[in-house]
């Protein structure tokens, strides 16, 4: 067994970016990407020398923070977040080096918000207290705001009104609950936010939901599900392209890691009440985001909406509360920032390349002129449409097993949404790549940067394609046990309805 | 080597042809792409006769064996391994997968050899016969359902491998599309399996559904269902079958490898594997025998009008599969393989032989565009005859033998089932007068001008164009070659093309009533116990059953001989006559239309409703007033549940957001 420190681990960026910053621009950045690339490391030797079946928390830190409060600084890793943070390792590295080979304007800046967001997002992944992912969730939304804010393209300001908007107001609404979580169940006693403790502890049927809805707001509207999406279209236009990778394909799941983390194993009860609320908006979602998905003109926005589709299956995996579909669900987070990732940076090379404004009409024909780009994007598809042999599939067949289990239709009705995906991306690969080529199309094969971006990531899809398992050995043990308590309570009241008839 | 060890080489060969040639296209010269993907399947097939070979070298009740790799899937009661099973149906398939798909890839090197994808034709082309072996090898529902889209998946990237063909793109989606609806079904079944039974492997469901399901229970009838939306949507039959016309956009032999001989014909390798489950649950089967004498008939009424030579093979197709699942769905589980077997020797016959024609014609495909191909092309002439013969199911051809037997079984087990074995040699009666027609149109009559070229010794090399639309199309940047190659001046077509149709002629001796039973006898052991087992027309039956079928293919060929050589005129005057019919059957009985109607324009307004409605009301609306009124409902909801301080200062915190929203909306505006 290692001996890692978290704390090294989660402000690393954070530290080289502060000490790039007394350094000229050229080195600084290598000293940034290379401090990513050190997470990265920390991330795979995590991985590795985690032993399949291991239950409870590893390289755990545990500090006093603000003793008053019962605030810890708390830290550690399980089954839940370890691929999380293998994955927040892993795409912040390619988006940082897209950023710091294309961004000209105030270079170092860039960097240093890029390095705040990786600390921010891997300290909410980390943190076992719950006052400490507070911090780190809301600390997240910093660097975004500067990001969208000041690197964004298009309509940035309206962008990042919205984002920050409704972010902000789910922000403060978990901040409300978590407060309340922290006092209320201390019940006078000593107050603690530490998860571990607040799992020991129980709270009223009606104390449980209405603080299940504020946390619900938040991490919906992280997700996000619909109609919590208002902010999608607009800061999904306007973020710069690595910006977005590690927005899409990582902040989305500090929301639904959330759900798994706090909310079904320290409001049990109230999970099993508002299970059906969220399996509705989970099945509306996966519909409504597919159906959009296909009739929409821009690239990025057929993701975006895609993306809302596939967070719909990750809600219904995890609120089926059930061990396969949270198993699935947890698969699934993991696949989804895989295969997004390498879908912008493709999308931003179809801009590129394409005659006009980056819309399906300016594209088409480039599979000619380049071969590796097209082959690319269609092993990226397949996975993001999960076609058996992806691991997309066996994060999208657990969850639908674990929704037929018990709730038949939602996974019956969720499942057209697995025919629709199959739709709406050959329609993208296809208006792209294949068919004529317009005038002013300008296929190319891909540059050596893109490649960089590219390749790696799909290599790690079709590798766990090949070897699912590698996940679902690590995850069992946290995930069955993050469920237990919120299975039993919807089985209790399943027992209530079947005894009052 | 044991049989499995033999399993695994089978599946590795064309993987790694297909690796070879993905990551080395740029450096493989000439035509060692195809050379090299060729001798990777021919591996597959030496290797499952090794499977064979050692098969029957066990005794009968230890010939299914089970190998794993590692796990594949584990995870909270649901296990999957990557493992094969080795058993006679099993060896089977993989040896007419993996022998006819050797001869295509052959053929396919000269046919594809000015192509610009060359390399890229046999990467998918390996690829394809991998995930088909893996298919028919896999021993639980998990990996079956892997290589069930991969198939998908090659057929959707064959279909539109000429990709700057509109059509061809459109064609390929749509296979893929429908394919997809047949994966989700087959998602469901496993689950209704897996639910009841608890385990995903053949031997596991297998040995636990008797247990756990009562005749016809409900929920097994479901999962069989399922499972036939799973190979009802791959085989195209009745109502999902609408792709495979268009498929025909694929480059011809895709079409015969994949489009005839193999993949479509997964559906009836599905419900033969599956059989222990649909002798459970009667009714599923014979929703799956009711729907396949549908298809039979439909699709070779279709075929009479259709105009286009390789639309005609389809349609062709899609009926003798529809014999296939009638056979397996009834129970004649030796006599739908076997039918298996001769119509993937014949038909990817069939379709060498129309791209060879299709060839000589430089790329045109229309039946009403040839003509006199006799003279100038003998020996497609023969082969393509032979299998138009056996087809038709003329005497002592090979599908003669299968067929009938598919039938005599039918009339066997009686009441519902014989009339369907009716509607049989009803379908039988216009498959011998469109194979006829097939013949009679290509190489009978008066001589096109491609073929007086040809007979003259020149090639015809027209301007290339899009045989579906007429657009022209460049093919200095490929997608397809600028030449076109017959079998007459080619070895590697004429190689491949010479031992189907002896195997077309011949491959009956497998199963002539009274005489032999080679291929039944080799099958029994994965039937065994099937309930069916003891059903048996007598051999007398089956020859009475020859005998009716022979008069039929004769009497319709010689209709069709008569009709098609002899006076045009008469030909306008029955169509005509018969304007109305023919509309219908020209239109394929509006079978896209109504689809369109209800389905994808229906999605498509709500797809439009979506975005100019619902999102602007959302973007603007929530953002607007809606933020704000949510934080406000937020508010007073928490008010009504819980009293206490804490509340009131959650609520000042919830109207401190709504003030701050208030202030971003004003500073941005």
């Amino acid at each position: 067994m290692l001996t890692i420190h978290l704390s090294i681990v989660v402000f690393l960026p954070l530290a080289a970016a502060l000490l790039a910053a007394l350094l000229p621009a050229r080195v600084g950045r290598w000293l940034v990407v290379g401090a990513m690339a050190g997470v990265l490391g920390y991330a795979i030797a995590m991985i590795a020398d985690y032993e399949a079946g291991t239950a409870g928390l590893k390289y755990v830190t545990d500090d006093n923070w603000i003793s008053e409060l019962g605030v810890r600084y708390q830290l550690g890793v399980d089954g839940l977040n370890l691929f999380l943070i293998a994955l927040t390792a892993l795409l912040w590295v390619p988006s940082t080096l897209w950023g710091a080979a294309r961004i000209s304007e105030r270079p170092k800046l860039f960097l240093f918000h890029m390095a705040l967001a990786e600390t921010a997002v891997l300290g909410a992944f980390c943190a076992q207290d719950l006052a400490l992912f507070v911090v780190f969730f809301d600390l997240m939304l910093v660097p975004f705001y500067f990001l969208v804010g000041q690197w964004g393209g298009g309509d940035r300001v309206r962008a990042t009104t919205k984002l920050l908007i409704y972010t902000l107001v789910g922000s403060l609404l978990m901040l409300a609950g978590a407060i309340a979580l922290g006092v209320l169940s201390a019940g006078g006693g000593d107050i603690s936010f530490s998860f571990a403790v607040l799992e020991q502890r129980t709270l009223g049927e009606g104390t449980q939901q209405w603080i299940f809805c504020l946390f619900a707001a938040a991490f919906l509207v992280k997700a996000p599900l619909f109609p919590f999406h208002g902010w999608v279209v607009d800061t999904y236009r306007a973020t710069p392209t690595p910006v977005l990778v590690v927005l899409s394909a990582v902040v989305s799941k500090v929301g639904v890691y959330g759900f798994l983390r706090i909310v079904l194993p320290i409001l049990p009860d109230a999970s099993a009440y508002f299970q059906d609320l969220m399996l509705v908006l989970a099945v509306f979602s996966i519909l409504y985001g597919s159906v959009l998905a296909f009739s929409q003109e821009e690239p990025r926005l057929v993701v975006a909406y895609s993306s809302i589709a596939q967070l719909g299956f990750i809600v219904l995996g995890i609120f089926s509360l059930t061990d396969l579909g949270s198993q699935g669900a947890l698969m699934q987070m993991v696949n989804h920032g895989l295969v997004v990732a390498p879908l912008f940076f493709i999308i931003a090379a179809l801009s590129a390349r394409a005659a006009g404004p980056a819309t399906l009409e300016q594209m088409g024909g480039m599979a000619l002129r380049a071969p590796v780009l097209a082959a690319l994007f269609l092993v990226v598809t397949f996975a993001t449409l999960a076609m058996p042999g992806s691991p997309n599939f066996v994060g999208e067949i657990l969850i639908l097993f674990g929704a037929f289990d018990d709730k038949f239709v939602y996974g019956a009705v969720g499942i057209l949404g697995v025919v629709l995906a199959a739709v709406y991306m050959l329609r993208i690969f296809q208006r792209s790549m294949h068919n004529r080529a317009g005038p002013g199309v300008k296929p190319a094969e891909l540059g050596s940067l893109e490649l960089a971006a590219i390749l790696p990531v799909a290599a790690v899809v079709v590798a766990l394609g090949v070897y699912p398992q590698l996940v679902l050995d690590r995850t069992e043990r946290a995930t069955t046990t993050k469920v237990a308590p919120a299975l039993t309570a919807a089985g209790a009241s399943d027992s209530e309805i079947s005894e009052a008839k | 080597m044991s049989a499995t060890a033999y399993g695994w080489v089978v599946l590795a060969a064309p993987l790694v042809g297909m690796l070879i040639i993905a990551l080395g296209w740029r450096v493989l010269p000439g035509r060692s792409a195809g050379w090299l993907g060729s001798a990777a399947i021919g591996v597959s097939f030496l290797a499952s006769v090794g499977m064979l070979i050692r098969l029957l070298d066990s005794p009968e009740e230890s010939r299914a064996l089970v190998s794993s790799a590692y796990n594949y899937v584990e995870t909270a009661g649901f296990r999957a391994d990557l493992s094969i099973l080795v058993d006679p149906l099993s060896v089977f398939m993989c040896l007419v997968v993996s022998g006819v798909s050797f001869l295509i890839h052959l053929y396919s090197i000269s046919y594809m050899t000015s192509d610009q994808g060359f390399a890229r034709f046999f990467a998918y082309l390996n690829f394809f016969v991998f995930s088909m072996l893996l298919l028919i090898l896999a021993a639980n529902f998990v990996l079956l359902l892997v290589g069930w889209a991969f198939v998908g998946a090659a057929s959707y990237l064959l279909i539109s491998f000429w990709y700057r063909r509109g059509t061809a793109t459109a064609a390929g989606i749509k296979a893929f599309v429908i394919n997809v609806i047949g994966d989700v079904g087959l998602v469901i079944g496993a689950f209704l399996l897996f639910d009841a039974t608890g385990a995903l492997d053949y031997a596991g469901i297998f040995a636990a559904a008797p247990e756990v399901f009562a005749e016809n229970d409900g929920k097994l009838v479901a999962a069989c269902l399922m499972i036939l939306v799973g190979a009802f949507a791959k085989s195209a039959q009745l109502p999902l079958h609408t792709w495979l016309p268009d498929a025909m956009e694929g480059p011809t032999p895709v079409s015969a490898l994949i489009h005839a001989a193999t993949m479509v014909t997964a559906g009836v390798y599905l419900i033969a594997r599956c059989h222990p489950l649909f002798e459970l649950a009667p009714t599923a089967a014979d929703v799956g025998a009711i729907l396949g004498t549908a298809t039979l008939i439909f699709a070779a009424s279709v075929a009479l009008a259709a105009t286009d030579l390789k639309r005609v093979i389809a349609y062709s197709t899609m009926s003798q599969i529809g014999y296939m699942v009638l056979g397996v769905s009834i129970g004649a589980y030796g006599a739908g393989l076997f039918h298996l077997m001769t119509h993937a020797f014949f038909k990817a016959l069939l379709f060498m032989g129309a791209g060879s024609v299709i060839g000589a014609m430089s790329g045109i495909q229309s039946l009403d565009r040839m003509g006199g191909f006799r003279k100038a092309m003998p020996f497609t002439f023969v082969t393509f005859t032979i299998g138009a013969l056996a087809l038709a199911s003329f005497p002592l051809f090979s599908g003669f033998f299968s067929k009938d037997e598919i039938l005599a079984y039918a009339l066997e087990r009686g009441g519902l089932y014989a009339i369907l074995g009716v509607v049989g040699y009803i379908a039988a009666l216009l498959t011998a007068f469109y194979a006829g027609r097939m013949v009679f149109r290509v190489f009978f009559g008066a001589s096109v001008p491609e073929a007086q070229e040809l007979e003259r010794g020149q090639l015809a090399h027209g301007t290339h164009a899009n045989p579906a639309t007429g657009e022209e199309e460049d093919t200095d940047v490929g997608f397809p070659g600028a030449e076109h190659h017959i079998a007459e001046r080619e070895w590697p077509m004429k190689a491949a093309m010479a031992p189907l149709a002896l195997l077309a002629v011949v491959a009956g001796v497998l199963g002539i009533p009274g005489v032999t039973d080679t291929l039944e006898h080799f099958l029994e052991p994965t039937f065994e116990g099937s309930r069916f087992a003891e059903v048996h027309p007598s051999t007398s039956a089956e020859l009475i059953g020859l005998a009716v079928g022979g008069v039929v293919a004769i009497i319709a060929l010689a209709a069709a001989y008569r009709y098609f050589t002899g006076d045009p005129q008469a030909r306008v005057a029955t169509r005509e006559r018969f304007a109305g019919v023919h509309r219908v059957l020209i239109n394929k009985w509006y079978f896209d239309e109504i689809f369109d109607r209800a389905i994808v324009r229906p999605v498509a307004a709500f797809g439009r409703f979506g975005r100019t409605v619902v999102e602007s009301a959302i973007v603007q609306g929530v953002l607007v007033g809606g933020t704000v009124g949510i934080v406000r409902a937020g508010t007073s909801l928490a008010r009504s549940i819980q009293t206490g301080e804490l509340r009131f200062y959650a609520a000042l915190l919830l109207m401190g957001v709504s003030g701050l929203i208030l202030y971003f909306l004003l500073v941005s505006s």
